[in-house]
């Protein structure tokens, strides 16, 4: 009795290794994990289904050459014309101007807040940035449509339509400053102190300091920044049905109003098109679209960061 | 040229360390971060062309006064001195003194290799480049790598990135930095504390040539390494006053030889001799 006490406890050779009882939270807690990560893996796939199979069927009624070859939309008119290219065209023109307005605004922001502010400033700039991202975007619209397009009509020497896609493009680009600003702070913060150290033990500047070894290191992760602020902005709904409107021209005008794919999504989608119909299918063949272009965006991204990624540790 | 023959006073250091040319003069230096007095009244003199090591045990603020002579505490919000530094007689805290200037000529290498993500070249280069030298830029690279010890290695991927070298490699590279923009001092923090037997011997070799153009101040927490490559050696020691707050401070200046054969205090010898530290 005794020695077979000993034996459980005592340390040394005798003491087996084998686990003593087993570890069942352990096995869920993996699982439940596992289910967690799945989630999104689903979502994204029923996504892909459900866009399939309309998408197919729209395109056994109207042929690829009219859908990419023409450049009228007109999908709900009578009759229907199917040019896909001056939603695509908005889609892109508001998306840049967007981009135009946040990665120099979203990264002077970033820069200042990693390495200009003092830790007390950036204390209260941050979390003020990040609601910047929490007005929701029909506020922005309204802004665009009531504020901004008068005060451009004002100052601007060519004219502008009561719609148009400067300034949703405008508002786009403020949207997503916060998302450009925050993560490209977060992925220059983490650059290690002792490349700026290095950097300022050989005589450069802040400036110098910032701009060539701070922004490169951290150039991964400022890329996946932009491409999340692009992929919101190609999406965003609300501001270019209000700020530019649903009227689709084939135009490169930004003073001209001009629909964009979500815009058209959501405007066909609110009721106009029976289900079934020709004009139903429409919207999930520019959804399919809209998810191939925001899809190969990403994957382009992915790409350019493995490439010119500046790898520390 | 005649070498003044220089006396350190001070509380701690009676003793005389020899002739000696100063690049910097330390007067009664004090740095604090915040309120709290980090290292307290440091007299020393580092010469010409010398190699000057700073020992001591950890915390005892050899490392915050090394950072001091190219103003890099100047980066740590609340960071100040008292006292003063004399470079060539010039005051380096003066209220005209611009601390770019300064690390352009006291150039420094850290305890942790810290190439930049870049190609080779380019982190030899950054440091002309920033202090806007465009021409000859080949002959500036080839030359700091060599005087690194480091250009019969590198010299066929210099396009390669930096990170791709090993870390003595990579310390070497460093090092060839620094030298690029052709500094008359170089502070060393403890630069072979990452690197592997082998590759410390071919730094400490590489100093021992640096030394003929440069003056150096190396921080070290290895003993031998102290008396195998310097000249002169300052043992600092952390003293904790009545508030029970730990401040350090120079204990002992001198030349290296005898800090190690005959130290005139106490602390040094228990230091040296492995009773502590």
């Amino acid at each position: 009795m005794a020695s077979a006490n000993n034996r459980a406890t005592a340390p040394g050779p005798n003491r087996s290794l084998a686990r003593s009882r087993p570890r069942y939270g352990e096995a869920a807690v993996k699982v439940l994990l596992l289910a967690a990560a799945l989630v999104s893996i689903a979502t994204t796939l029923g996504i892909v289904a459900a866009l399939l199979e309309p998408t197919i069927e729209f395109f056994s009624e109207v042929s690829l050459g009219e859908f990419f070859g023409s450049t009228s939309w007109g999908p709900l008119f009578s009759p229907p014309s199917f040019g896909v290219w001056p939603i695509i065209v908005a889609t892109l023109e508001i998306t840049l101007i967007a981009i135009i307005v946040a990665i120099p605004l979203g990264l002077a922001a970033a820069i200042y807040l990693s390495e200009y502010a003092t830790p007390r400033v950036r204390k209260i700039f941050k979390p003020v940035l990040e609601v910047l991202a929490g007005i929701p975007t029909v506020v922005f619209g309204f802004f665009a449509f009531s504020f901004v397009t008068p005060l451009l009509q004002d100052i601007l020497p060519f004219s502008l339509d009561p719609r148009n896609a400067l300034s949703a493009g405008l508002l786009v680009g403020v949207m997503i400053i916060p998302i450009v600003a925050s993560l490209s702070e977060d992925a220059m913060s983490a650059v290690p102190r002792s490349l700026r150290e290095g950097s300022f033990a050989l005589g450069a500047s802040k400036m110098t300091t910032s701009v060539s070894v701070v922004l490169p290191a951290a150039f991964s992760g400022i890329v996946a920044a932009v491409i999340l602020a692009i992929s919101r902005a190609a999406g965003e709904t609300m501001i270019v049905a209000i700020a530019a409107g649903f009227k689709s021209i084939f135009t490169f005008n930004p003073g001209s109003e001009m629909a964009t794919m979500a815009a058209f999504i959501a405007s066909a989608g609110s009721g106009d098109a029976p289900v079934g119909s020709i004009a139903y299918k429409t919207i999930f063949a520019v959804g399919s679209l809209l998810f191939i272009m925001t899809f190969a965006m990403n994957w382009f991204s992915a790409r350019m960061v493995k490439k010119y990624r500046e790898v520390y540790e | 040229m005649t070498q003044p023959n220089v006396t350190l006073r001070g509380p701690d250091v009676p003793n005389t360390p020899g002739s000696l040319d100063p690049v910097f003069t330390v007067e009664d230096l004090s740095v604090f971060y915040g309120d709290y007095e980090a290292v307290r009244n440091v007299d020393m003199m580092i010469g010409r062309r010398e190699i000057t090591a700073m020992i001591g045990p950890s915390g005892c603020g050899k490392s915050t006064v090394l950072r001091c002579f190219n103003r890099m505490n100047d980066l740590i919000p609340g960071a100040h001195i008292k006292g003063k530094i004399l470079y060539h007689e010039e005051d380096l805290y003066g209220d005209h003194v611009d601390p770019i200037e300064v690390r352009r000529r006291i150039g420094m290498v850290f305890q942790k290799p810290n190439p930049f993500p870049k190609p080779i070249y380019d982190n030899v280069a950054y440091g002309p480049r920033v202090n806007g030298i465009k021409k000859n830029m080949d002959s500036i690279v080839e030359e700091a790598l060599q005087k690194a010890a480091l250009w019969d290695e590198v010299k066929d991927k210099l396009k390669q990135n930096a990170l791709s070298l090993s870390g003595g490699q990579q310390q070497r590279l460093c090092i060839a930095r620094a030298i690029a923009v052709k500094p008359e001092v170089i502070l060393m923090d403890e630069p072979c504390s990452a690197l592997d037997p082998i590759a410390t011997t071919k730094i400490e070799d590489l100093m021992q040539e640096l030394r003929q153009e440069y003056t150096i101040l190396i921080v070290t927490h290895n003993m031998q390494q102290a008396a195998r490559v310097s000249d002169r050696t300052a043992f600092f020691t952390a003293d904790v006053d009545d508030a029970g707050v730990r401040h350090g401070r120079l204990v002992e200046f001198d030349q290296t030889t005898r800090i190690f054969t005959k130290p005139s205090d106490k602390r040094t010898e228990d230091y040296i001799t492995g009773r502590f530290g």
